[in-house]
């Protein structure tokens, strides 16, 4: 197979596309002076590293434990409640995290009900009496990002889990081995770092939390010394930082686990029944998976729904659907053509690719590491420069909503490529061999063997995407057409200015557009895994 | 496969036609970076008063970036932004056409446009303390000055100095009194502080309610905005505990920022836009301002609402509004140094 060949060309020059706004925000770093640098480090920089460093170790253990517990429990123990909470596990995924940071601030503040009640009980006067943790602190961050992203990995790590054959299990019981611990984890790593990959991402990139909770992160000096300093250049390099941390850390990971094999021998696999287990087990099991449940969605939405009931939301219904329709169907079309560039382009690096080939689409799936804002202002420098070469002059509003599609893509890429790679690594080798063999082109292959085997993967990275869409701001804000509101952009109108009392109504229009999909989704894994075992 | 192909085709031409709407023959495109909730009530009437047809569109952020990038090709007509810095980085950026308009000279003092006429100021806001009413006492605070004082340890909160409004006043404040004595202020603040800085203004004056703090920095605006707040009464609460101080009226005045806009270089509606810009420093709009957004008049024929006027009368600092502008990467240096 040469490397260079009508799948790899096209594929690696759409990557280069992909990334052109990274690399121009690249330029406009080196553009720019170095003179910022000296201050920076000799004041914030080494602390915005170490928030930086400290939240991304936080938010990565803390989702680690939610995700990979929940997912273990639901997929091999009968307890009470388990076949809800395999769907309900992914609700926190449709909540955004701008929007839980507000809901726990309201609640857990020194006006909150929370505090509010404890000093009636002990009869405290004021905040000097006694001692309440901050919520908005690292460690309320921690909290409330966690208790929002775990669902990635709890998504990827039960897809892979469930396809986990029996044969495995039998030997490991053989041995006297635990299960968990020889078998499920070591398989789904892939699965298990693609979700902490995205996790990690998302935390590097958050600025809706940071900023709300005063956490002085690097993204929020990048805002500081683009706004502040009247320095795009310098907030470009501040943002380069972010990138390159997060490219080291995946290349380190996939250098640790090149030589390793994750696909089974034999494709044809019973999967393992649920184990009984004991009435105290499943009390445990039960409150386990209850916890990332109640702190990443029941909370949020009680309070939410709080605001509603109490009649401080703004309630324009007709407004409110028809925003939701746009939202919908942008985040429909958009996450539909990540998910088909997303297929072909992992499918073409695994099987038809040279290193430079696959270092180029592994970059294209970097720009999730950008703030969205920056990354917004890195396709409007890359559109201007276009528009200077080409002079394409489009009707304002395609050109718009094309725009808007290309960043999506840049930015979600990841979590498409994420999945999907996460199914592949586990598709024999020779059963692509043996498709070949046979005659059958590339094409046909991917169809007839690679599609069907990495269904449940489309699945889930195209809902994952769908539903971060529909939450996604920064990038929708900065680059829409005139008069175009989605569900997210119409709750910042009053988010931004801290009144989401007001914008309740449509926070909960958000999570509940989120929900559908959501539970679709996490059926049809269901469905899908049982026929192919 | 065919068959999903054309669903997707039905959904892309769906969403097009959904929002394309045809272009009317009066329009005029605002990039704005004040919130809708705000300004929408002003385009409704202007709408109404001369058909023309307002498109909005909102972001805090990167709009600058999005006009320069656009260049000649940009819709945008008009753009308003909430603080001088960015109006001063879209004339640096060499954006905004000179406006020669009879209408808009009269209505604007001089100190509150750009010398070379790009930008204007279209309405005022002081940045004011609030202190508690039970216990500070109202003559114990002349100047911002005085926030350095060691009295004040652990009873003052801010919203994060790297905010637009810290930084413009603590800009206005190196104006005055040069860049050292600032930093010395700004350090001497950040240990006077009750917590870490968090939150917007009005979250400054909700700790002041509660206990947690006595002096507070906060916007004009937001006291009106808590004062008559039917949305979230619990918000009249937070108003009626504080007292509002003008500060520095023996000397230089009270420091104000102001929200404006200017008329895009290549703007394709340039009449339109002159109109709307007109329009929102006529009294009849500069009376929305105060009364709605509680926010100070620029034309001086316009007297503040009766609620704006019953706060108090002041001397504003007049600095030329520009100085803001200028100073802001200084101050921003310094909040950084002194961890504000």
């Amino acid at each position: 197979m040469s490397s260079w060949n009508i799948w790899s060309v096209p594929v690696g020059i759409i990557s280069l596309i992909i990334i052109s706004p990274v690399l121009a925000i690249f330029y406009s770093a080196l553009l720019g002076d170095t003179t910022l640098w000296p201050h920076l480090f000799s004041t914030v920089l080494p602390r915005y590293l170490l928030n930086t460093l400290l939240l991304m170790l936080g938010v990565g253990s803390l989702s680690l434990v939610f995700g990979i517990s929940t997912a273990w429990l639901v997929s091999r123990y009968e307890f009470p409640g388990r076949s809800i909470f395999e769907w309900a596990l992914l609700l926190p995924a449709a909540v955004p995290a701008y929007i839980i940071a507000y809901t726990y601030t309201d609640l857990l503040e020194y006006a909150g009900p929370v505090q509010g009640y404890l000093r009636e009980i002990f009869n405290w006067q004021n905040s000097q009496d006694y001692w309440f943790p901050n919520i908005r602190s690292l460690e309320g961050a921690v909290l409330v990002m966690s208790s929002v992203l775990y669902p990635y990995v709890y998504l990827l790590t039960r897809a892979s889990f469930i396809t986990l054959p029996i044969s495995y299990f039998q030997t490991s019981a053989i041995y006297g081995r635990k299960p968990f611990f020889a078998v499920a984890l070591p398989l789904a790593r892939p699965a298990i770092i693609a979700g902490l990959a995205l996790v990690l991402m998302e935390t590097i990139s958050d600025f809706g939390t940071v900023d709300y909770f005063a956490i002085e992160t690097l993204t929020l000096g990048v805002f500081n010394v683009w706004l502040g300093m009247n320095s795009l250049s310098g907030a470009a390099q501040i943002s380069s930082i972010l990138f390159f941390i997060v490219v080291i850390l995946l290349t380190l990971e996939l250098i640790a686990r090149r030589n390793q094999r994750f696909y089974e021998k034999h494709s044809r696999q019973e999967s393992q029944d649920l184990e009984e287990i004991s009435n105290f087990q499943k009390i445990l099991f039960f409150i386990t998976c209850l916890i990332p449940l109640i702190l990443g969605f029941i909370i949020p939405v009680s309070v939410l729904l709080n605001f509603v009931l109490k009649g401080y939301a703004v309630v324009n219904i007709s407004e409110v659907v028809d925003t939701a329709i746009t939202s919908i169907s942008i985040s429909f079309v958009a996450s539909t053509t990540i998910m088909l560039l997303s297929f072909v382009m992992v499918v073409v690096a695994t099987y038809k690719s040279n290193t430079f080939q696959k270092s180029l689409i592994f970059l294209a799936s970097c720009g999730y590491a950008f703030p969205g804002t920056i990354l917004a202002v890195g396709v409007v420098v890359f559109v201007g420069w276009l528009n200077d070469i080409f002079y394409f002059q489009m009707s304002y509003f395609i050109g718009g909503f094309v725009v808007l599609i290309f960043a999506y893509t840049l930015r979600f890429l990841a979590i498409g490529n994420g999945s999907i790679r996460s199914g592949i690594t586990r598709i024999n080798p020779n059963l692509i061999d043996a498709s070949r063999t046979m005659g059958r082109s590339f094409l046909t292959t991917m169809k007839k063997v690679i599609l069907p085997l990495t269904y449940t993967n489309i699945l889930v990275g195209g809902i994952l995407v769908f539903v971060d869409i529909l939450k996604e701001l920064p990038i929708t804000l900065l680059l829409r057409p005139f008069n175009f509101e989605t569900l997210a952009t119409y709750v910042y109108q009053y988010a931004s200015d801290e009144m989401l009392e007001e914008s309740s109504f449509a926070a909960l229009i958000i999570i509940l557009a989120g929900l559908g999909p959501v539970i679709f989704l996490s059926r049809t894994i269901k469905k899908y895994s049982t026929k192919t075992n | 496969m065919k068959n999903y192909f054309l669903k997707l085709l039905a959904i892309f031409c769906f969403i097009f036609c959904f929002v394309e709407t045809v272009y009317a023959k009066s329009e005029v495109n605002v990039y704005s970076y004040r919130q809708p909730i705000l300004i929408d009530p002003f385009f409704d009437e202007f709408t109404k008063t001369t058909g023309i047809k307002v498109n909005v569109l909102h972001a805090k952020k990167g709009l600058l970036e999005r006009v320069i990038s656009e260049g000649a090709n940009t819709p945008a007509d008009l753009v308003l932004t909430v603080d001088i810095a960015r109006l001063s980085q879209f004339v640096q950026n060499d954006l905004l056409m000179e406006v020669s308009s009879d209408i808009l000279n009269k209505n604007i003092p001089s100190h509150l446009r750009d010398s070379n006429n790009k930008w204007f100021a279209l309405s005022k806001r002081a940045r004011i303390l609030a202190v508690s009413k039970d216990r500070v006492s109202n003559n114990s605070i002349k100047n911002i000055e005085d926030l350095a004082d060691p009295k004040w340890r652990g009873k003052i909160c801010t919203r994060p100095g790297s905010h637009d409004y810290n930084r413009s006043l603590l800009a206005s404040i190196i104006a005055a009194n040069g860049e050292e004595k600032a930093e010395e202020w700004a350090s001497n603040l950040v240990l006077n502080l009750a917590r870490k800085p968090e939150g917007n203004d009005r979250a400054q004056a909700k700790a002041v309610h509660e206990g947690v703090c006595d002096v507070a920095v906060m916007n004009t605006y937001y006291f009106g905005k808590m004062k008559f707040n039917e949305k979230n009464p619990e918000q009249k609460e937070w108003a009626k505990s504080i007292n509002l101080i003008f500060t520095n009226q023996d000397n230089r005045g009270n420091h104000i920022n102001v929200a404006g806009g200017g008329i895009v270089k290549y703007s394709q509606n340039k009449d339109n836009a002159i109109a709307l810009l007109e329009f929102l420093t006529k009294p009849e709009a500069q009376v929305l301002y105060s009364k709605m957004n509680y926010e100070y008049p620029v034309n001086p024929n316009v007297e503040p609402s009766e609620e704006l006027s019953s706060w108090g009368v002041f001397i504003e600092d007049q600095l030329p509004v520009e100085r803001l502008a200028e100073l802001a990467p200084t101050a921003q240096k310094i909040i950084d140094r002194v961890g504000w």
